[in-house]
């Protein structure tokens, strides 16, 4: 399905990222899941908090002058075990569908991995993950 | 060796006539010839009849970078563009870089200033000069390569760049001099040491540096790791190119060849002359330039004159190393950098904000160039090489029109000094003194 994500433009500066984290946690919102992808002399965290709170995420961050903006990514709730993203991947690329970026854990508690998919056309993507 | 002695030791009286005569000459071509100067002596109220001797060029109004500027591409020039057998250009704004036109005599007279400068280093037709300024619209190679070919030395012309040749050619050819920034060949010395290359191999026994400014310790750095002798040459295109001065043995200042290239020193805020041996800026009028003539031409370079006889004969003025500069511009690896070049070329794109600051300083003897930016908030987005991409657009942009690659490093929104009033759009953490 479809999900939104924050993205986050840092600095490659000490404390950048502390800085985010405090912000979000002294106003209750908690990342469910991110990433920090980088370049020689900045980087960009994605974020993902809790549904009904990304739109206060999105105003707080921006009213501290970050540059922050929210895109549509798909995120996939897949049985965590042997094969099962190939399945997934081979779908994609079958339809034509590239990865720019993604990121993933699993959750051993519920046998479940959760995967956040950002691709060369997310809508096509969300039809055919949902499908799978 | 004095190239031309009758008139690099001549009285300073007889300089001054010699001086008074050409001025009267040259005014009168550029009014006659030059709509340009015509409507700008006009406006002043100064006709060149009102010339008689050097101290009435006073009278005469200032030229500015501006005027060329204005007046591209040859809206300045005193002659048919027949007339004119080469060009020169360099960086300007946003495309429009300053264009200078020499007839022949003025390839000649700028030629013979190199000569002086050459001869005053002690070179003469026994040596091999390694030209390694750069070739083109760029005065240095060129300026440089009809001195070598005038004192009929032997040029080899390698341009900048390529430094793993410039030293096989300079072991191989036994190079003599060699004609570059000084700051490139603080780098090749360097580059010598990295390649564990023998000292003995090369037969350096001159440096000519210029085109950006430079200080005594490089100089004796520069002296100690090359086994040269180091000599400041001075020039600038709009006058003609290097050769406009250069160092004699005494090492005492910058001879200045004023029967071609007249200074003077005024207050830059003023404008009037400031009392002799006072710092301030230079200006100059070229006594023997046809195709475009620069008249009181405002330099930007803050020095000093020094009208004593020097150790070594001559009386050709010294001119102190450059202070600073009376505006903003920046001299990056040999390139003149305004940053009014780069607002403008900011304002091109649409992603980014018009605001930037530029850091200039100088590491393993290369000169840095960073200039922070910030995206405005709609283009910052959750894809990386998208603003990747957008800083290498930037960066080329830059390259192709102020002539340098910089490092353009994005930052965060609202971090960059908005401009209220004179903001400082640039820090240069480089030490010249």
């Amino acid at each position: 399905m479809l999900i939104r994500q924050l993205s986050v433009f840092l600095e490659n500066r000490q404390g950048k990222f502390a800085e985010i984290a405090r912000l979000l946690g002294n106003n209750d919102i908690n990342m469910k899941a991110f990433t920090v992808s980088e370049s020689a002399d900045f980087g960009i965290a994605r974020i993902i908090v809790e549904r009904e709170k990304i739109d206060s995420a999105y105003n707080l961050l921006k009213s501290h002058s970050y540059a922050v903006s929210i895109h549509q990514v798909n995120y996939l709730n897949s049985p965590n075990q042997p094969g099962a993203m190939a399945v997934a991947m081979e779908e994609l690329c079958k339809a034509g569908v590239s990865i720019e970026y993604m990121y993933a854990f699993a959750d051993d508690a519920s046998h479940n991995s959760h995967l956040v998919i950002r691709t060369s056309n997310d809508e096509l993507a969300n039809q055919i993950l949902s499908e799978l | 060796m004095i190239w031309n002695s009758k008139i690099e030791c001549m009285s300073r009286d007889e300089m001054r006539i010699l001086q008074g005569e050409k001025l009267r000459k040259i005014v009168a071509h550029a009014y006659q010839n030059s709509p340009f100067y015509k409507s700008r002596f006009d406006e002043h109220g100064v006709k060149p009849e009102d010339i008689h001797t050097i101290d009435d060029i006073v009278k005469l109004p200032f030229t500015t970078k501006q005027d060329l500027r204005d007046n591209y591409p040859f809206n300045m020039m005193a002659v048919p563009m027949s007339d004119i057998v080469r060009l020169h250009a360099s960086s300007g704004t946003t495309g429009k870089p300053i264009v200078v036109g020499y007839t022949e005599t003025d390839i000649e007279n700028w030629t013979e200033g190199i000569a002086r400068c050459f001869s005053a280093y002690g070179l003469d037709k026994n040596d091999m000069i390694q030209v390694s300024y750069g070739y083109g619209l760029f005065t240095g190679g060129l300026g440089a390569h009809y001195g070598v070919q005038k004192i009929g030395a032997t040029v080899i012309p390698t341009g900048s760049g390529n430094t793993e040749k410039q030293l096989q050619l300079m072991q191989d050819f036994g190079s003599t001099a060699i004609a570059c920034t000084p700051s490139y060949a603080l780098y090749m010395t360097e580059e010598i040491r990295k390649r564990n290359i023998d000292m003995n191999n090369i037969k350096l026994k001159v440096g000519i540096f210029g085109a950006e400014p430079w200080t005594d310790n490089m100089r004796k750095e520069l002296e100690e790791k090359l086994q040269i002798k180091a000599y400041d040459i001075y020039g600038l295109t709009e006058i003609s190119g290097p050769g406009v001065g250069g160092e004699c043995e005494c090492q005492c200042g910058t001879h200045l060849w004023e029967d071609l290239f007249y200074p003077e020193i005024v207050d830059p805020e003023t404008l009037q002359p400031v009392a002799p041996g006072e710092k301030g800026e230079l200006v100059f009028t070229t006594l023997d330039k046809w195709g475009m003539p620069m008249i009181r031409y405002r330099t930007r370079d803050l020095t000093c004159l020094n009208y004593e006889k020097c150790a070594c004969g001559r009386t050709a003025v010294r001119m102190s190393k450059i202070m600073g500069r009376s505006d903003d511009m920046m001299i990056i690896r040999g390139v003149n950098v305004f940053p009014s070049q780069v607002e403008s070329i900011l304002l091109e794109f649409p992603e980014y904000e018009p605001y930037f600051f530029i850091e200039v300083d100088r590491v393993n003897n290369t000169d840095t160039f960073v200039i922070q930016v910030e995206v405005k908030p709609e283009y910052y987005t959750d894809q990386i090489n998208q603003l990747v991409k957008l800083r290498q657009r930037l960066a080329s942009r830059i390259q192709s029109v102020i002539g340098i690659q910089p490092d353009i490093k994005i930052v965060e929104p609202n971090t960059i000094e908005r401009s209220t009033g004179k903001a400082k759009r640039a820090i240069d953490h480089r030490k010249f003194e």
